[in-house]
């Protein structure tokens, strides 16, 4: 079995995995009006860690949040060399240099706790944290690690505003997913991370299991979703035949949701069309914005949260279906008995993932 | 067995396919080395003059793939996984849009769309209508137990073949390396030494 556990979230709500369920359980968003914050000095809402400041912004959130798990595991495991650490995100250490987006960072883990190895990128724009999952879990599979750490992070810089904006993909009110007047993304900035282990011993609270899935390409466009969904369903339907999980199995589903017309559209047809739409869903994207490489660990964290929670989260920001093929939007905290979660991720560059979340 | 069953280079002037050099950059004409690799072989897809640098690179080198190894279109068009890395990222086109926002004039979308190293995987993907795995790595330098690996993990369920690449290209460096990996018997053993010795020899024959 492989497991998953000592989930962390440095975010704008909070420091660590608990202060964040504290928020978002009571309905906060991390998202606020941040004035004259975009290209032309317009005010625009994004999801900033205000405390987060000067330079090397990426490595002290990525530090952070590792030094964070670490104190949830047997810290032993960290200097082996059977330990590796995924790093998924989209722009690294961009503003710090843009030549080279990840090298310090990733020196600056390695030394700071001991790994044996040093970190690995996994930058698959938007679907990057699913998919380093996924290769955690089967880096485990295959033998050539027994833990590997994800962490997932991205910072809401300039360069990804200016070009969302440059895109009309900018939301000109905390982003909106599945309803009827969304209008685009709201950035966010923040980072995730977990321990993916073949070890159930190492974690000190009780983990869960990892269902490791697939990704599938939509081979349609290189910036906009596939108008069938045809990469999500591949991806979905894989994720659940390789792991003999049928669609029936399903409690919940943590969706991609980003706000954007034709994102959250292509997903309610996927859904639709793997007679998924009945099942609760909803985006985390209206709590944390969108974090981009960092969101599929952020959202893969929430919905272990929300299993040792008992809680079905509101899809904050969501009033009115907005989509052709109604899905059963979360719309206020529910109390549930959650054992078998799918979380799914699309992105640029034509890219679709998932993975189950399985209550032990 | 794994086996290396095609391999491609491009380097700063040389464009070579399974060892044997193809082109050679001409530094007098005005095209660029990519656009005249493209002139050369006849290619005929209008959307490489939209493409970065990066996402040129992987289309040429999986063309000529694609070419001398016909035998990889023979797979379902999920059995074929992406498998990428470089060392850069995608820098060379990050800094050209953020010169296109600081430079005193707007942030242009049709680069911002090329900001992502992944984006090459998606244009080979969309090119060749494969809807397999994918995956982008970025790492040091070029690591063959990285390929080794993941491609094991990969080949060890749906997918049946591996398009692996290393593609750094920058503003003044070329390296690219593409090669398929597929389970035949015979041929050049998916180890990481032949991927060594390949990257080596690869351009110099």
């Amino acid at each position: 079995m492989i497991y998953i556990g000592a989930e962390v979230i440095v975010s704008p709500l909070g420091d660590n995995a608990e202060d964040n369920w504290q928020a978002i359980s009571a309905n906060r968003s991390g998202i606020a009006l941040v004035p004259s914050a975009g290209f032309n000095g317009e005010d625009i809402h994004l999801a900033r860690i205000a405390a987060l400041n000067g330079s090397l912004r990426f490595q002290q959130l990525v530090v952070k949040a590792l030094s964070t798990l670490v104190a949830k595991i047997d810290a032993s495991i960290v200097s082996s060399d059977r330990t590796m650490v995924l790093i998924s995100s989209t722009k690294g250490a961009l503003d710090d240099n843009i030549n080279d987006q990840f090298s310090e960072t990733n020196v600056a883990v390695q030394q700071q706790l001991g790994l044996a190895h040093l970190p690995m990128v996994i930058s698959n724009a938007c679907i990057s944290g699913v998919l380093a999952l996924n290769a955690a879990g089967n880096m485990i599979k295959n033998g050539q690690f027994e833990h590997v750490i994800v962490v997932g992070c991205d910072l809401a810089s300039d360069f990804v505003l200016y070009g969302f904006q440059s895109l009309f993909a900018v939301s000109d009110k905390p982003c909106a997913p599945f309803d009827a007047a969304r209008n685009g993304i709201t950035l966010g900035e923040g980072s995730g991370a977990v321990l993916v282990s073949g070890t159930k011993s190492v974690f000190k609270d009780p983990p869960l299991e990892l269902l490791t899935g697939t990704s599938a390409n939509d081979a349609n466009h290189i910036s906009g979703p596939s108008r069938t969904g045809e990469g999500l369903v591949r991806s979905v339907l894989k994720t659940l035949r390789y792991n003999d999980v049928s669609g029936d199995e399903i409690d919940f589903i943590s969706a991609h949701g980003t706000g954007t017309i034709f994102n959250d559209e292509m997903e309610s047809i996927a859904f639709d069309s793997m007679n998924l739409s009945h099942i609760p869903l909803n985006s985390l994207k209206g709590y944390y914005g969108h974090t981009l490489g960092a969101a599929g660990v952020i959202e893969t964290t929430v919905s272990m949260q929300m299993i040792r929670n008992g809680m079905l989260l509101e899809s904050l920001g969501y009033l009115n279906n907005g989509v052709s093929r109604p899905l059963n939007i979360i719309t206020k905290n529910t109390r549930a008995s959650l054992k078998t979660v799918l979380k799914t991720a699309s992105g640029f560059g034509g890219g679709n993932a998932s993975l189950l979340i399985r209550k032990i | 067995m794994s086996v290396i069953t095609a391999y491609c280079r491009l380097t700063e002037d040389v464009c070579a396919v399974n060892g044997e050099v193809k082109l050679r950059r001409n530094v007098a004409l005005e095209d660029s080395w990519f656009k005249q690799i493209y002139r050369h072989f006849d290619f005929s897809y209008p959307k490489f003059y939209k493409m970065d640098k990066l996402s040129q690179a992987g289309f040429l080198a999986s063309e000529l793939l694609r070419k001398i190894n016909p035998g990889i279109m023979g797979y379902g068009d999920d059995e074929i996984a992406l498998l990428f890395a470089n060392r850069s990222s995608s820098a060379e086109t990050d800094q050209r849009f953020k010169d296109s926002y600081t430079s005193n004039s707007a942030p242009s979308p049709s680069t911002f769309v090329y900001t992502l190293p992944n984006i090459v995987i998606g244009e080979i993907a969309i090119r060749n209508k494969w809807y397999g795995e994918n995956m982008f790595a970025v790492l040091p330098k070029f690591a063959p137990d990285f390929y080794k690996n993941y491609a094991q993990i990969l080949t060890s369920s749906d997918s049946k073949a591996v398009l692996c690449g290393w593609l750094e290209v920058t503003a003044g460096n070329t390296d690219v390396f593409l090669f398929t990996v597929e389970e035949k018997e015979g041929g050049t053993e998916f180890s990481e030494e032949n991927l060594f010795r390949l990257l080596e020899t690869a351009a110099t024959h």
